[in-house]
């Protein structure tokens, strides 16, 4: 049987750094809490980060048929937790965690890698017209949707949002045309085009700009009226859903989210408190940062979930400009060859779970750092592999191991 | 070679690299320029802000200084006190701390009112120990924020004694002076009023590193700038006299007594009736007697400084000055006998002995008061000339008093007044040769005037602190004269037939005058009772000015006041050369 592997460095090393870095930083986030637990938290993170690593092994040394032929039973079992977490979940104000014997786990961060892998063995099977066919696309959304759709009842929306960051992308690398992309999307550039939050007085001029541009480009590139008129009807419906939803569906405190991160002054003390009080720490940082556990803003907890979801605004206080600017390339590096795994995997099943995994990365990153710098609104989603946090850090752990198999496994079809 | 799918694989056309990872690379860089202006751009501001954040100035305020009578007995101290703070939160927080703080002490009177500019609300002062040990034990823990702190009041340990004087403190209401926050205390009258900036100090900054629910976790001794105490006033007041005078004076009448040092003019004792407690004032809980003496004018009236009387016989002195300066009259001579009233014109002017007192020298005039003794003498002298030397002695004009509210000037008529106010008449002179007719004093004012006959025609100035003021002699007087006088004033007391009498005091020599005054718009009530007096007589040191509103005759009810001033002055005196 298999008895050497080849490892790649890349990802070997720029993931050994972001994991070292995150246990480091969650030790100064958390080294002046007054909770003892959370103080300790650094110790549970290092504990997660070596069975991650035994598991990361195992997975690299899987047969690779195995993945292939597990993805839809790993998908119905994390399907069936997510129900389980609506059923018998715990958590503060979501029900995000179940509770097996002494640990916590977070089904929704798992369900994210079964979701990729059954889309990519779907899209693997599809030809190129299949991808482009109504049914092709709408399988891969119904694979998404139906997690989703627990997730947002736990309720976690940001979860939620983060599990259509691997479709465009995957659908895109399995083939698709642009403009049906475009087309996908379009429903939700309408959806920000009618935000009126966002746009305040300008919002039908911008919303009806928008439905005239975007049903010229329709138009132009497939020269076909029935899927213009198709596409102007399902546009002008978000938009026009969403004022609808916006005054009906949303919680309070998700609207209050999206209102703060527009205008955190508007409520300094509530809910505009989190980016304001990152945004401090992240600016005092400075170019070389107040130092290793110097940080002010973490020190005296006016930085909340320090370190969880704002671990980054630990970094950029602490190590400053040239420290933030190191952990994005370390970032944008992983991203990058995992998008060259992807390109260099013959098959196309690994090659496709290769974009889903960088497309997830990106978009936690970027939500991630950008909610705690101010240019996205405030959601739960961790800081991957740095922000503390069991199942965060595990499932990423095998995500990488799923890479290094791919990797493994590359000249293989 | 096969791949290892159930199905044919399809062929695997795949899109270029670039377009995602320039996609990717674009996200990137809207992170790190983002980055670079919080970091590199507008650092200084975020770093300001962080300090803000964590650095929190607290006031210390300065100990306010205290006041002290001649003695340095301390007549106002400051009393610590503990009130309960609330730090800077939100008004949602502030409401449901404040409902927790009522339901827990079962007190529902709240001083602080939410106010977002305030970045410590004084929840509520002067506070008990139950208070405090429920906030420190129970409330503190679900609410970190609040806070007990040690504050200073004033406190008035002689009660109403010298209530006058003192002042009292109010709240500062405006909003202009960076020396106040809303909460201070601030003086409004009198001495505390008048010597707020060196009575105040000024306030330190203490510096904390506090964390996001207020918490202290650390001070910065070194960044500390310590308050500097309030200067503490010295007064020439006695209190022990101030006090004896004070339950001399009957309860049911009001008046003032001045107590001057002749030599320099220094007060010694200045009472006032009805007086109030000025505790009242710094008081959080007696909110209606605060308000009961705000809204009596007569309780607030400084009357040694701001009554207005007319002087009566004690004035006549001035009379007896101008005629024997302007040789009128000398000490021996007599004028047509006192047959108890004098027709001048188509006016009967009546003397104070219905029956008349015959013949009289000057001296036994003043020794006796007989109004028409000086009436004869005012129609040998012109309304100038008595203007004159009531000038001089500072009839009708500002002491020199410095104080707060200013002292009030009273008013000399002169005959331009009298012509622009009903024509002028001889009998005006006649009137005001008495004391009477329109001529209003204040006890102060007398009191320098007596003074100024007892120490040789110094015009001392009056005052309650500090170095003597310079004094000055009155240009003119001969010695002679003032002699003639203070013998005449000698004899009011001493005299057989003195109308003072009752204000000597056993081995002591007094020389005085008494005065009882009909006040014009006062019907049917009795006149004001005078007395003013040195003493002792062949080396003044002290002189007394008594005024009882309604009290009648000077000689009855003024005199005995000034017996007990004198007395009591010379008791402590003698004690004290004893002691040394």
């Amino acid at each position: 049987m298999i008895t050497h592997k080849e490892f790649d460095f890349t990802t070997v090393l720029s993931t050994i750094l972001l994991v070292t870095i995150g246990i480091v930083m969650v030790y100064s986030a958390a080294f002046y809490h007054q909770s003892l637990l959370i103080k300790a938290v650094w110790i549970k993170q290092s504990y997660y980060a070596i069975v991650g690593t035994v598991i990361l092994l195992i997975i690299v040394y899987l047969p690779r048929k195995i993945l292939h032929n597990l993805s839809y039973p790993l998908y119905i079992i994390s399907i069936i937790g997510l129900a389980a977490v609506l059923l018998w979940g715990t958590g503060e104000d979501a029900q995000r965690w179940l509770r097996i014997g002494p640990i916590q786990i977070q089904p929704s961060e798992f369900s994210k890698i079964t979701m990729l892998l059954v889309i990519a063995r779907h899209l693997a099977g599809c030809s190129k017209e299949n991808v482009n066919s109504i049914r092709g696309a709408s399988r891969s959304f119904g694979i998404a949707i139906l997690p989703m759709a627990l997730i947002i009842q736990q309720p976690d929306l940001g979860t939620a949002l983060s599990f259509t960051a691997p479709l465009l992308p995957m659908l895109y690398w399995a083939g698709m045309r642009k403009v049906y992309l475009f087309l996908l999307i379009s429903p939700l550039l309408s959806v920000i085009c009618s935000f009126e939050p966002l746009w305040l007085n300008l919002t039908s001029y911008i919303f009806a700009l928008f439905i005239v541009t975007s049903s010229f480009i329709i138009h132009l590139s497939l020269r076909n009226s029935i899927f213009t008129s198709c596409a102007i009807f399902i546009n002008l419906t978000a938009g026009l859903a969403t004022v609808y939803l916006w005054d009906h569906f949303l919680r309070p405190y998700q609207k209050g989210r999206i209102m703060t991160f527009l205008d955190p002054e508007s409520d300094r003390l509530g809910a505009g408190w989190n980016i304001i009080q990152s945004k401090i720490a992240i600016g005092s940082g400075g170019f070389l940062g107040k130092g290793f556990l110097g940080g002010t803003q973490t020190k005296y907890e006016f930085l909340p979930a320090a370190h969880t979801d704002f671990v980054f605004s630990v970094i950029g206080e602490e190590l400053g400009y040239v420290g933030a600017l190191f952990i994005i390339i370390i970032f944008f590096v992983l991203i990058v060859r995992t998008l060259q795994i992807g390109q260099l995997a013959k098959n196309r099943f690994h090659s496709l779970i290769a974009i889903g995994i960088a497309s997830i990365l990106t978009f936690h990153v970027f939500v991630n750092i950008g909610m705690t710098i101010g240019v996205m609104p405030v959601t739960g989603l961790p800081l991957p592999f740095i922000s503390a946090g069991g199942s965060s850090l595990f499932a990423n752990i095998v995500i990488i191991g799923l890479l290094l198999h791919i990797f493994a496994n590359r000249h293989e079809y | 070679m096969t791949s290892y799918y159930s199905n044919v694989p399809p062929q695997d056309q795949r899109p270029s690299l670039i377009g995602m990872i320039v996609c990717i690379g674009l996200l990137f860089i809207i992170l790190l320029i983002r980055l670079f202006h919080l970091q590199i751009n507008t650092f200084d501001n975020y770093a300001r802000e962080s300090e803000e954040n964590r650095i929190t100035q607290k006031r210390v305020k300065a100990a306010r200084g205290l006041i002290l009578d001649r003695n340095s007995r301390v007549l106002v101290r400051n009393r610590p006190f503990y009130t309960v703070y609330l730090a800077k939160t939100t008004e949602t927080n502030y409401n449901r701390i404040r409902d927790a703080f009522i339901v827990a002490t079962g007190d529902s009177s709240i001083d602080g009112r939410y106010y977002d500019k305030l970045r410590n609300i004084r929840l509520k002062r002067d506070v008990d120990f139950r208070t405090v040990s429920i906030v420190e034990e129970q409330l503190r823990l679900q609410w970190p924020m609040l806070s007990i702190e040690t504050e200073a009041q004033r406190y008035y340990p002689f009660g109403n004694s010298a209530a006058h004087l003192l002042g009292y403190m109010g709240l500062y209401e405006s909003d202009n002076n960076e020396n106040y926050i809303l909460g201070d205390f601030i003086g409004k009258t009198g001495l505390e009023k008048l010597h707020e900036n060196t009575l105040r100090g000024f306030d330190g900054v203490r510096y904390f590193e506090i964390d996001a629910s207020g918490h202290v976790r650390r001070e910065f001794p070194q960044r500390l700038q310590a308050p500097q105490p309030g200067k503490d006033l010295q007064l020439t007041i006695d209190v022990e006299l101030q006090q004896e005078i004070e339950h001399a004076f009957p309860d049911s009448l009001a008046g003032a007594v001045v107590v001057l040092d002749v030599r320099s003019g220094a007060i010694l004792a200045m009472v006032n009736h009805p007086n109030f407690d000025p505790n009242i004032f710094v008081s959080f809980q007696s909110q209606d007697d605060r308000v009961k003496v705000l809204n009596s004018e007569t309780t607030l009236l400084n009357r040694a400084i701001r009554g207005r009387y007319p002087p009566g016989s004690t004035l006549k002195m001035i009379g007896a000055i101008a005629a024997l300066e302007s040789g009128v009259t000398d000490t021996l001579s007599t004028f047509a006998a006192c047959v108890g009233s004098l027709q001048v014109g188509d006016v009967t002017f009546r003397c104070n002995l219905r029956n008349g007192h015959g013949e009289l020298s000057l001296i036994s005039a003043i020794e006796t008061s007989c109004n028409n003794y000086f009436q004869h003498l005012a129609q040998l002298i012109s309304i100038e000339e008595w203007e004159m030397w009531a000038n001089k002695f500072g009839i009708g004009q500002p002491t020199g008093f410095q104080f707060t509210p200013k002292e009030a000037e009273g008013l000399l008529p002169s005959r331009s007044y009298y012509q622009q106010n009903g024509g002028w008449t001889i009998g005006h002179l006649l009137n005001m040769i008495i004391g009477q007719g329109a001529i209003l004093v204040t006890p102060l004012q007398m009191a320098k005037f007596v003074a100024a006959l007892a120490n040789g025609g110094y015009m001392v100035t009056p005052h309650l602190n500090g170095p003597t003021p310079p004094s000055n002699y009155i240009e003119d007087l001969s010695p002679h004269t003032l002699g003639i006088i203070q013998q005449a004033m000698l004899r009011v007391v001493s005299g057989e037939k003195g109308t003072g009498k009752r204000a000597a005091v056993e081995n002591i020599s007094v020389a005085g005058k008494t005065g009882t005054a009909q006040v014009p718009n006062r019907i049917n009530q009795n006149s004001d009772a005078w007395f003013v007096g040195f003493s002792p007589f062949d080396n003044p040191e002290i002189a007394v000015v008594v005024v009882v509103e309604g009290g009648g005759g000077g000689g009855n009810v003024a005199a005995p006041i000034a017996q007990k001033a004198f007395a009591e002055y010379h008791r402590i005196n003698d004690r004290f050369t004893m002691s040394r």
